[in-house]
Formats: structure tokens, C-alpha cells, sequence
């Protein structure tokens, strides 16, 4: 118990000992957790959210519709072809046959083909859509598919024209007998009032059933929807292929029956989410290895100090064991901080990607993160932080006690080179070039730091150009923005703002790595006559140096990083001027993040720095 | 001029008088310039008194102490022996100024610390005689360590005084 | 001429009861080619003394004039031209770039001076060999000995021809054999002219100054000039009865 004690003691007075250095190593590990937190969160909202919504709303397992037949799809459909479908075999529950319009909507200067389901107040046994926000349907009332409505800008309350007849908006619900907009014709059974498959733009609302047989016309008459549940759902696809057309996605039967079974509209879901995972997943990986980054410079920073500290614990008698626990506990304590903070962050931001622009329930309020999500980012943290614990420990435990004590920081390595070169150089790029020199490992680091973060946004703008490109080639979407896109936009953008900032904080503990390596031989540079300006100049050039390749090679790495991502191998360049604004930004904020700082912090007396012996 | 020394000088083979003072003068530099030319023959002659060497003339060559040849006896070399295995260090000198201190001090006959001072002027006087002397030296002569030996010893006995300096100021300012 | 003129400088640390005063009302007055010593027990102040003398701390009180400058009251530039042109500094720890060599370490100042850097190097070799080093101009210091090293630090003061040269316990990190190597050299520098202020506990070093001044607590306490002859010779030092 003694023991336990003394060394919980010594590792929290070493942390209090050094309060900065905690700080830094629990922001990057709080970065790093953060990070996959929230892929996480977003990986499980994007990866299920069907199945949820099926659970919720009663989802049918086959969606069964007759449309219109006919050579202009004029001739009202044949209701007789759905009756005996109710009372298949293998069927549990049936509800409808719902009545569908199709019809334009008109709201906030678009006019966009819908599909008008027409529906009873009293739920229905299959399909009975959630409501997210407002009520059900009502007489002169209309509810529409949440992702529609956000696609639209429509909330309840407002109003919109079906058409030319208005209608309040009482409601947004969301289903998964349908694709979620923009997919409701994924599969081509829709049509329209002119007679030519809309190939999507389609919505999605649901009416009275009575409102919804008013909108019927003679050159448009309904069509009508049978939902079905199966003992077996594994089954939906042979009951479809017994009871349906040969070929679901050929043009109508002559029956003009078609049937939708949940696999092929889980698909269809799940295509449009993936766009997001394929950003999510290598931006997630980009961010993490950021963060891991961040550790290994603060890690290497310490690490002299770590080799004394244990060869000072092996000096007083420490066994390998107790000093292996002592540094363990601080670190201990960091980890679990950063991996608790990493999850509340994740937590928090999470819904605010996820639940806009998904009709599928992706989180109403709080995502539900598994037990597996959590013990992941635990199991993380720890790793992490074991991982800059555990090599000073080896290496104290391989060297002699002498040695360790002995031990000051690794002797700066030599560049003949360097050091003739900038001999030329003005005195700032002397200084900056020289310490850059000192430390390589490091100002590698930096340069591979910078060229992730460099590639991710080149990554992010082309695939922001492809986006642009697309949309104003193909304008499906009756001039709407396309929520498929939108929803990836938005992600792309966090991650752009997670990538930044995760550099930011690379760039600050790689930056006061080097001052503080740096001290030494700073003081005696503005002993020797070098002005505070300078030494500082040459210090925030020590970090803009390496950054400088870096960040050129980040460029090219972007776009062959989007040309890998994007599923159709389309190699796209930002624009030029894009690619300019973000180098030369790069450079400005390294420049910056490490500048001000020194420059605040520098002292005007030179004599304390020296008067601080090496060891 | 120590008689043991001069013995040493003689153990290795018989030697001329002028031969050994030669010697003795490289040996101490410019410490040897100050010594009396004729000590040496003092010495020799009262080592031979003691039966401890003997001297020879070369014939027809005038009987002059530094034309002699001189040699150990079978008793010389035995001293000379015994000497080099002693481990004795010369004696210092500190009790004598020690008590001047006090006397002065209690008998007020004078302050203690002028009396501290004005040795420790003199002593960075001599130091800066010897440094001088040992810097004119080439490094590898003997007379280089030597004057070492003589600066080191000035420069213990002037932590010395700096030690009387701190004790006496704090004990005059109590009293 | 006197080329460093100091009056009432002060400089204290901490606050009541740990108030330390670390250099206290010191005056000085310093001739061109002098060598002045300051002597003291350690932490009597003579390492802060000498860091206000150049430049490289603030008083709390009174004026520095150097080479007719007011260093009290120079900005940080200005300050930093000084510490390049006119003051050279020694220090007890060497203080040289563990991964420069020799010569690359002389040049140093020269080039934060602006210094083409041929003529920098041209200058660099030439104090290399003017201490005895010519031929280690090419080895990193930790492959000199300490009494080499110091005198290259020596020979990077040297390199802007600074008025006066400021040595902060010189061989306080030295054997007997590497102190009577930089003494040579500073008997060296004394004789070609160069002023030089050496702070030191070595008596060595002092026996052989123009002026010694004896410090403690922040203050000057004595001030000697080593005139006239010895009562003794050399020969009774040694033991020698004459």
C-alpha cells in the first residue's frame, strides 16, 4: 500500500512538476481520441441506419405497386393484380393498397415531381412512416420525407402547392419502404405525369387519402402501393421474383406490377451513404496519423528527461518494476483524461454532422456509441501513451545507471553540408537553417506532418471541384442541392476543420519542442550579438524550412489521395489559384504559430538562459 | 643547499665540481639563479667531512673544489638510498602567523586584518613573480615544474589567508 | 583613455526576506589596454557585475558608458550590435556549439555581424593559429581538450576586434596544465594591447593583472595594484636556503 502510494505521489508531482508538457501530450491524445470518436459515431450512423429505420416503422419486406399502363400511361393500373399478393403464402401482414399521385411541387421557387402517397390517420400494420417533426397527415395538410424537405428548405408550418392546390406542411417523417430521397427512383418505378421515367430527383410525401385521389388527373391516374411483411425477409427476393415480373428493373409488366423487396432498397440506402464513408474513412486515418505525429515529437522531446529521471529512480534504488509503474501512472492519468475528454468531444459533435441530411434515423438527439466504439478509443489512449512511455523505460533499463544520469539530451547531429551553406545565408535563415540541422528526425516529422494536412485539403478541394463540376453539369435535381452531395460536403468540411486544427496543434508542440531545445543555444546566439528578432526568426524558420517541402509534396499527394478515394478513379487538379492560397497559407500560419509565440515569450536578458548549466 | 641532494646528484657516476653545479642549474631555472654559487662546494665539503664522499683531483690539474672529481662512498650511497625512500614533506610554517593574528588582536597592537592583507599583497606579489617565471619557461623544462610546485603552493596558502580574512572580519564585527 | 566607465550599478533579485543584493552600488573605472581582475568568493556577484558590464542583463541601477555608449540605455538592437562589435565574452562553460567545429565556431559572430563569410573565415583561421590552434581548426570541441576549447572560445570573442574582453571564471572548468595555457594566452592578449575584465577565483590569474579588485556581497571591498618587488626569492619558496 506504501508503495502504491509513493508512487502515486511521484507521478503526480512530476506532473505538476511540468505542468506544459502534460498539457501538450493530453491535447494531442485528446486530438487523436476526438478524432476517431467521431468516425466512429459517424461510421455507425452511416452504417445502419435502414435497419433502424425498418425497425421503427414497421418496414415491409416487399413494397408491391401497380402504375399506370398504357401507351402514354394513361390507363388507370389494374388493382386486381395486387389482391391475391396479400394472402400469399409466407406473407405475416399487409397494409394498403395506398393510393400514389404524382404530381409537381411547388415551394420556394422550385417545382419538383413528387410521388403523393395517399394514407389513413390510423396507423398502418406495414410501413407506418416515423414522424420526426410535426404530426401525421391531416385534411389539407401534407407530410413530406424529412431529407426532402431539408433538400427543399421546407419546415412544418410552412406551405407548398401540389399541383397548383396548397397545402400546410404539418410534417416530416421518414421511411424505408423508399429509398430516401434523392433515391426514390433508384430503381425506376416511378413515373411521371408526362410519361418518361424520371430518373431521380423524385420526392416523397404522404397525404390524406382522399387529397391524394384528388390529385389523381385523367392523363395522370394513381397508382397504387401493397406493403408486405414475410415470415422469412430472407425470402423477399425469391417471393419477388415468384410473384413479380421477369426483371424488377426492366420497364413495366404489362400488368404494370412491379415489386421492391428491402435488400434492394437497403442497397440503395446504403450506395448513397457509402460517398460519405469513403471520405470519412481515409480523413479519419489522415487525422490520426496527425495526431499520432504530435505524440511521437512531444514523446521523443521528453524522452532525454525520461532517461535521467529513471537513471536518477535506479540511483536512489528503484527497482526496474517501480520505475516502470511511476511513469506508467502519470501517464495513466493522462490517457484516461484524454480519452475521456476524446469521447465527450466526439459525442457532442457528432450529431451535428449526422442528423442533418439523413432521412434515415441516424440520431435524434444523441448517437449511441457501442461499447466496442468505447473500449476502442480507451484502448487507444492507452496505446498511444504506453507507446511514449515505453521505449524510455527500455532504454533506461538497458543502460547503466551512470550512463542514464549522464545522459543529457541526444548530442545534435553534424550536416557539413548545412552548416557551409548557411554560412551565406542572412542571419535569420542561418540560425533557423542550423537548428533545423540539429534536430533531422524532427524536422522530418514536421515535413511529413505538413504534407498529410496539405494533402488532405488538396483531397477535400478536389473533391469540392468534382461536386462543383457535377452539379452544374447535371442539374437532376430541378436546380435542388443534391443532399447525397451535401451531406459529403459537410463532412468534408469537418474534416478540413479537424485537419487544421490537428495541425495547428502539431505545429505549436513541434514549435515549442524546438524552442525549448533550442534554449541553449538561442541564448548564446544573442550573446554573441544575434537580436531577439532574429533568434526568433530563425526559430519559426526551423519549423517553416521543412514545412516548406512538405507542404509542395502535399500537393500532388491530394490529388492522387482523391483520384485513390473516389470510387470512379477520376483524377481531378484543384484550380491553380486554390492550390497557391493554400501553400502559401500553410507556410503564413507555421510561420505564424511559431513566431509569436517565441517573440512573446523571449526574454530580454540574456545572462539567465546561459547562467542554466546544460544537464 | 641539502646534503642528501647533492649526494643524489652523485650516485649515478663520480662527477666534476662544475659538472654538478651545471646540473643543479638546469635542474632549478631561474630558482637557481639566486643561489649562492659557492654553497655547492660547502656542502661537497662537509659530505666529505662526514665521510659520505670523496674527492680526487685529476693529476696535474690545480686543486680547486670545481675541477675535483667527487664520488659516493659505500656510506653515501646507503644515505642516498635511505633518503629516497623517505616520505617526509617539508615543514610548513602556518602557527607562526596564526598566533601573530591573535597577539595583535589581543594585545591591540595592530588589526588583524591590515595584518592579513598586507601578506596577502605580498604573497600575489611573489605569485605573480613565479607565474611570470613559469610562463617564460618552455613547457617541457624541469624548471617548469618546479615553478608549478611553487605557484600551487603560494595559491593554497593564499585560500589560506582569505579563510583568515573571512573568519577575522566576522569576529571583529561581532565583538 | 578610459574606455569602460561604470557608476552606482545595482542589481538585486527576489523580494524581502529573500532579497539578495547580487551587485551593489558598484562603480568602476576601466583604462584602454588594461587588465583589470575582480576577485570573490562565489556568488559575491562578480559573474552579474560582469553580465551588466556587457550587455547581457539589465541594471536595476546607475550607467554603463562603453567605448562612449550608454549600455543602460540601449534597445534590444542596440544592445545586440554591441554584444557583436565591441564586447568579446568568455565564459566558465565554453559555451561552444557542440556541432560546429572549431573554426565554424569562430566564425560565428562574425557572420551574425554581416560578415561575408570568406572574410569571416579568413579572420577565424588567423585567431585559430594567433592561440595555438591552427592545426585543430577542423575538430568539433568534443574532440579538444578543455584548455583548448576555452581558447577557441577566446578566439571567437576576438573575432569582431571587440574594445574589451570579458571573461567570466575563464579556467573555473580547468585543470592546473589548460589554466596555464589560456593564462598564456590572456598574457598574450595583455601584451598585444587588447583590454581585458576578468572575474576569477583563481589567484593565479590575478597575481598577474594590473589592477585587482576584491568583491563580496555585491560590493567592491579592496583594490590593489601588484607594484614593486618581493621581500623574497624565489629560491626560498622552494625550499632552497640560499
Amino acid at each position: 500500500m506504501g508503495r502504491l502510494l509513493l508512487i502515486w505521489r511521484l507521478a503526480l508531482r512530476d506532473l505538476r512538476h511540468r505542468p506544459v508538457q502534460a498539457v501538450l501530450l493530453l491535447l494531442a491524445i485528446t486530438a487523436a481520441t476526438s478524432t476517431l470518436t467521431l468516425g466512429l459515431a459517424l461510421n455507425g450512423v452511416t452504417s445502419g441506419p435502414y435497419l433502424r429505420t425498418a425497425a421503427a416503422t414497421n418496414g415491409p419486406d416487399v413494397a408491391a405497386s401497380v402504375l399506370p399502363s398504357g401507351p402514354n400511361g394513361t390507363q388507370a393500373p389494374d388493382l386486381a393484380a395486387l389482391a391475391p399478393l396479400a394472402s400469399a403464402a409466407g406473407v405475416t401482414a399487409a397494409s394498403g393498397p395506398f393510393p400514389v399521385a404524382f404530381a409537381t411541387l411547388r415551394a420556394h421557387g422550385h417545382a419538383v415531381p413528387v410521388q403523393a402517397q395517399g394514407r389513413d390517420l390510423a396507423p398502418a400494420a406495414v410501413d407506418q412512416p416515423l414522424v420526426t417533426a410535426g404530426t401525421w397527415v391531416q385534411a389539407g395538410g401534407v407530410v413530406l420525407e424529412r431529407t426532402f424537405a431539408q433538400a427543399l428548405g421546407v419546415t412544418v408550418g410552412g406551405t407548398v402547392t401540389l399541383d397548383s392546390r396548397p397545402f400546410r406542411v404539418v410534417g416530416l417523417a421518414v421511411t424505408a419502404a423508399v429509398p430516401e430521397y434523392p433515391g426514390v427512383c433508384y430503381y425506376m418505378t416511378c413515373n411521371s405525369p408526362t410519361g418518361q421515367a424520371e430518373e431521380s430527383g423524385m420526392g416523397l410525401v404522404w397525404l390524406t387519402a382522399a387529397s391524394a385521389r384528388g390529385l389523381a388527373t385523367s392523363a395522370s391516374p394513381l397508382s397504387y402501393v401493397l406493403n408486405l411483411r414475410l415470415r422469412d425477409p430472407a425470402t423477399a427476393a425469391a417471393f419477388a421474383a415468384a410473384h413479380g415480373p421477369a426483371g424488377l428493373t426492366g420497364p413495366q409488366s404489362a400488368s404494370g406490377l412491379g415489386l421492391l423487396t428491402r435488400q434492394e432498397v437497403q442497397y440503395a440506402d446504403n450506395d448513397l451513404v457509402s460517398v460519405a464513408q469513403q471520405v470519412l474513412a481515409p480523413g479519419s486515418w489522415i487525422a490520426i496519423a496527425l495526431a499520432v505525429a504530435s505524440v511521437a515529437v512531444l514523446a521523443g522531446g521528453r524522452m532525454a528527461e525520461q532517461t535521467r529521471r529513471v537513471g536518477r529512480l535506479k540511483a536512489a534504488g528503484g527497482s526496474p518494476s517501480l520505475i516502470a509503474a511511476i511513469l506508467l501512472a502519470e501517464h495513466l492519468v493522462i490517457a484516461m483524461v484524454a480519452a475521456a475528454a476524446g469521447l465527450g468531444i466526439g459525442w457532442l459533435v457528432a450529431p451535428a454532422l449526422s442528423s442533418g441530411g439523413t432521412g434515415l434515423i441516424g440520431s435524434p438527439g444523441v448517437p449511441a456509441l457501442a461499447p466496442g466504439a468505447v473500449g476502442l478509443v480507451v484502448a487507444v489512449a492507452l496505446g498511444v501513451t504506453l507507446a511514449a512511455t515505453l521505449v524510455p523505460v527500455v532504454r533506461a533499463a538497458r543502460t547503466s545507471t551512470v550512463r542514464a544520469l549522464a545522459d543529457s539530451a541526444r548530442p545534435p547531429r553534424r550536416r557539413v553540408l548545412l552548416v557551409a551553406v548557411s554560412a551565406w545565408l542572412p542571419a535569420p535563415l542561418l540560425i533557423g537553417a542550423r537548428l533545423v540541422a540539429r534536430r533531422q528526425r524532427r524536422a522530418v516529422l514536421t515535413a511529413a506532418s505538413t504534407a498529410i494536412t496539405v494533402m488532405g485539403v488538396v483531397a477535400v478541394m478536389a473533391a469540392h471541384r468534382a461536386t462543383d463540376i457535377a452539379t452544374a453539369r447535371f442539374n437532376w435535381f430541378a436546380g435542388l442541392p443534391d443532399p447525397v452531395f451535401g451531406r459529403v460536403s459537410q463532412v468534408m468540411a469537418v474534416l478540413t476543420v479537424v485537419l487544421v486544427a490537428l495541425s495547428a496543434v502539431n505545429v505549436i508542440i513541434t514549435g515549442w519542442a524546438t524552442a525549448v531545445d533550442a534554449r541553449q543555444p538561442s541564448a548564446l546566439t544573442r550573446a554573441l550579438g544575434g537580436t531577439r528578432g532574429q533568434v526568433s526568426a530563425g526559430l519559426s524558420l526551423a519549423q517553416v524550412l521543412p514545412a516548406l517541402p512538405g507542404a509542395v509534396a502535399g500537393l500532388p499527394l491530394g490529388v492522387l489521395l482523391f483520384a485513390a478515394a473516389n470510387g470512379t478513379g477520376q483524377v481531378l487538379v484543384p484550380p491553380a489559384s486554390w492550390l497557391a492560397v493554400l501553400l502559401l497559407g500553410t507556410l503564413a500560419a507555421v510561420a505564424a504559430l511559431t513566431f509569436i509565440p517565441s517573440l512573446l515569450t523571449a526574454r530580454t536578458a540574456v545572462a539567465p538562459l546561459l547562467r542554466a548549466e546544460t544537464t | 643547499m641539502q646534503q642528501e641532494v647533492v649526494l643524489a646528484m652523485l650516485a649515478k657516476e663520480p662527477t666534476h665540481g662544475y659538472e654538478l653545479r651545471a646540473r643543479l642549474r638546469q635542474a632549478l631555472g631561474p630558482v637557481g639563479e639566486e643561489l649562492n654559487a659557492g654553497q655547492v662546494y660547502v656542502t661537497l665539503a662537509r659530505l666529505e667531512k662526514a665521510g659520505l664522499v670523496v674527492s680526487a683531483a685529476a693529476p696535474g690539474v690545480s686543486e680547486r673544489p670545481d675541477r675535483k672529481v667527487y664520488e659516493l662512498t659505500a656510506d653515501g650511497q646507503q644515505r642516498v638510498a635511505a633518503w629516497l625512500a623517505e616520505v617526509d614533506w617539508p615543514r610548513p610554517d602556518l602557527a607562526e602567523f596564526h598566533l601573530k593574528l591573535i597577539a595583535a588582536f589581543a594585545a591591540r597592537l595592530a588589526d588583524p586584518l591590515a595584518i592579513v592583507d598586507a601578506q596577502r599583497r605580498e604573497l600575489l606579489r611573489r605569485l605573480r613573480d613565479a607565474q611570470r617565471a613559469a610562463l617564460a619557461e618552455a613547457d617541457t623544462s624541469d624548471a617548469a615544474l618546479l615553478l608549478e610546485g611553487i605557484v600551487l603552493r603560494l595559491q593554497a596558502d593564499l585560500r589560506w589567508l582569505e579563510a583568515c580574512e573571512r573568519t577575522w572580519t566576522n569576529r571583529r564585527s561581532r565583538s | 583613455m578610459t574606455l569602460l566607465c561604470a557608476r552606482g550599478l545595482r542589481k538585486t533579485y527576489g523580494r524581502g526576506d529573500a532579497l539578495v543584493r547580487a551587485v551593489d552600488e558598484v562603480s568602476l573605472d576601466v583604462e584602454a589596454g588594461e587588465t583589470v581582475a575582480i576577485m570573490g568568493p562565489s556568488g559575491c556577484g562578480k559573474s552579474t557585475l560582469l553580465h551588466l558590464l556587457g550587455g547581457l542583463d539589465h541594471p536595476d541601477a546607475g550607467t554603463v558608458v562603453l567605448a562612449g555608449r550608454h549600455v543602460d540605455q540601449l534597445g534590444e538592437r542596440g544592445l545586440a550590435r554591441m554584444r557583436r562589435d565591441a564586447v568579446g565574452f568568455v565564459f566558465q562553460a565554453f559555451h561552444l556549439m557542440d556541432e560546429l567545429t572549431a573554426v565554424e565556431n569562430v566564425e560565428l559572430p562574425a557572420l551574425l555581424a554581416g560578415r561575408s563569410p570568406r572574410a569571416a573565415r579568413r579572420r577565424a583561421v588567423a585567431l585559430l593559429s594567433q592561440t595555438g590552434l591552427a592545426d585543430r581548426a577542423n575538430f568539433l570541441p568534443s574532440a579538444l581538450s578543455g584548455g583548448q576549447r576555452q581558447r577557441v572560445a577566446v578566439a571567437r570573442a576576438l573575432v569582431n576586434d571587440p574594445v574589451i574582453v570579458l571573461a567570466d571564471e575563464p579556467t573555473g572548468n580547468l585543470d592546473s596544465a589548460a589554466t596555464l595555457e589560456v593564462l598564456r594566452l590572456f598574457d598574450d592578449l595583455h601584451q598585444g594591447g587588447q583590454t581585458l575584465v576578468i572575474v576569477t577565483h583563481d589567484s593565479r590569474i590575478a597575481a598577474t593583472a594590473d589592477r585587482l579588485i576584491t568583491m563580496r556581497d555585491g560590493a567592491f571591498i579592496d583594490e590593489t595594484r601588484l607594484d614593486g618587488g618581493t621581500a623574497g626569492s624565489l629560491a626560498r619558496l622552494a625550499g632552497l636556503d640560499g
